[in-house]
């Protein structure tokens, strides 16, 4: 049984602009991304038979997005819960719909609105599950997991706070090439340090810049993707990895993340090597996550980040160009599916000033801790 | 009426971690255990994920070393809006290799706090009076 998508292909991207408060309701901002996905790729909503998200009960629903932008017969609608380590299921599941011919094509997007933003935690506040014993110790939000496993890499590895400001430098110095970014002005290291402590180790430049606003992504055949306007863009193949559960509390070694079992995976499944990747577009809910998922998917050795990006090998005319839109860290938080479309505007040469020359492979990963995937996209099906 | 964002994160409680905060509440702190192959089970299952042995709730010596920690500056979280910088660390209990608990760490300086300290569990009141939580200090001359 093979376990590659070949044949599955992206042909289409949208989005709408990313502002801190919109002012809009998930389902219009939805809408109007899988709208510009589907005149990108010059398809119409009667075109559409399938439609899919994630999210956390803070988003419009696939049936919802798919009526509201005028198509009548969904066929196939999917909508799953998860943040950030479920981006990869979601795109493979697309693809997989299309290989396996429950849909021809499909919508896949993901919306973020002020107004229903995970995180916010000013009300009164039960927790149950797992997170009945965190919360009431004032343990609760994501920065404070994520610094946790920060903590215990600085500990074993010696990896410091200039190698995390080295990644948010990085990143900002990218975004000031891209427009769409929210967060464009330039950062120095020293400001990096200057910056005020969220969770310590994570200062405030560890931490994304939040945002409203929709990305979709529109998935075909290879075949049918011939017929449409833009060169398509290949799933080369896709891996996801979920121990213990999904706790951060229990996972067994906190200086790595799921990607640690991803990243063997991944490389099997698509006979490639991080040598032969051209752009990385890796998550980045936190620097840290770019860092420990870095190392894992064998780009470095562990403890090597903070000197790969201050030497500019994670960059332009290096070993491989990290998160040239800025990432979640500079350019918005659409909780990863902003990546896809990075991802896909440089392999079809269309990324203006921050195109990185000739790129023909793209790492998309998403997720940190211990659930996750990642997937390669290429000029060329494999 | 009480201001909802004086008082820290209520526990709902399940079938399954009931006996943990009743424990907590009767001055022990004690986690879910097989009772055929003896693996502790944190957070706590009905059966055994190893072996599908039943469980039950024993009392752990409550000692243990930091595996982790972060301080929180920014006031987030309700009921530590006013307390912060605050310390919450990853415990990794005695009984076994990485069992762990999220807990603050207190009695000691955010500033000497490190990975590795020896710290011994015990049990206060939660704000908002229905239950009583682990915290951790540091193990005099460690």
């Amino acid at each position: 049984m093979s376990r590659s998508l070949r044949g599955a292909a992206v042909v289409g991207i949208g989005r709408t602009p990313y502002v801190r408060k919109s002012g809009r309701s998930t389902l219009a901002m939805a809408a109007e991304a899988a709208r510009n996905a589907l005149a990108d790729c010059g398809l119409t909503p009667a075109d559409v038979d399938g439609f899919t998200c994630y999210g956390t009960a803070d988003s419009a629903r696939p049936s919802q997005v798919a009526h509201a932008i005028g198509v009548d017969d969904l066929g196939w609608a999917l909508s799953i819960l998860g943040g950030g380590n479920i981006v990869t299921t979601t795109v493979s599941g697309a693809a997989t719909a299309v290989l396996s011919g429950q849909a021809d094509v499909v919508v896949v997007y993901r919306v973020l609105g002020s107004d229903t933003r995970y995180g916010q935690a000013l009300g009164a506040v039960e927790v149950a599950g797992e997170s009945q014993f965190a919360g009431p110790q004032g343990y609760l939000v994501p920065p404070q997991w994520f610094a946790m496993f920060c903590r215990r890499h600085q500990y074993e590895y010696g990896s410091t706070s200039e190698d995390l400001g080295a990644i948010a430098v990085q990143q900002r110095a990218h975004a000031s090439n891209n427009p769409h970014a929210v967060g464009r002005t330039p950062i120095t290291i020293d400001e990096y340090l200057a910056s005020r402590w969220i969770s310590e180790p994570f200062r405030l430049y560890d931490c994304t810049y939040e945002v409203d606003g929709a990305v979709a992504i529109v998935v075909t055949s290879a075949e049918r993707a011939a017929d449409l306007p833009h060169k398509p863009v290949h799933l080369l193949g896709a891996a996801d990895s979920n121990r213990f559960g999904g706790s951060v509390d229990q996972w067994d070694d906190l200086t790595c993340m799921y990607s640690r079992d991803t990243a063997p995976r991944l490389w099997s499944r698509t006979g490639l090597r991080p040598d032969d990747i051209d752009v990385a577009c890796m998550y980045d809910c936190f620097t840290f996550t770019v860092m420990a998922t870095f190392e894992d998917f064998g780009f470095c050795k562990k403890g090597e980040v903070g000197d790969f990006f201050r030497e500019g090998r994670a960059t332009y005319g290096g070993d491989v160009v990290v998160n040239p839109h800025g990432g979640l860290l500079s350019e918005g938080y659409i909780h990863g599916l902003n990546h896809h479309y990075e991802a896909v505007l440089q392999l079809r040469d269309e990324a203006g000033d921050r195109q990185v020359a000739g790129a023909e492979t793209a790492l998309v990963t998403s997720g940190a801790g211990p659930y996750g995937g990642a997937l390669v996209y290429g000029t060329e099906a494999l | 009426m009480t201001d909802t964002r004086s008082l820290p994160p209520q526990p709902v409680p399940d079938p399954d971690t009931a006996p943990f905060w009743q424990a907590t509440g009767a001055g022990r702190l004690a986690l879910c255990r097989c009772q055929s192959c003896r693996v502790w089970l944190h957070p706590p299952l009905e059966r055994c994920r190893v072996c599908a042995g039943s469980t039950a709730f024993e009392e752990v010596a409550g000692t243990g070393v930091l595996y982790s920690f972060i301080v929180q500056h920014r006031p987030t979280v309700p009921g530590y809006l006013e307390n912060t910088p605050y310390v919450v660390g990853l415990v990794e209990l005695d009984e076994q290799p990485g069992l762990r608990l999220p807990a603050r760490i207190v009695g000691v300086d955010p500033a000497d706090v490190a990975c590795g300290m020896a710290v011994r569990a015990e049990l206060v009141a939660l704000p908002g009076g229905d239950f009583t939580v682990p915290v951790f200090r540091p193990l005099s001359g460690s």
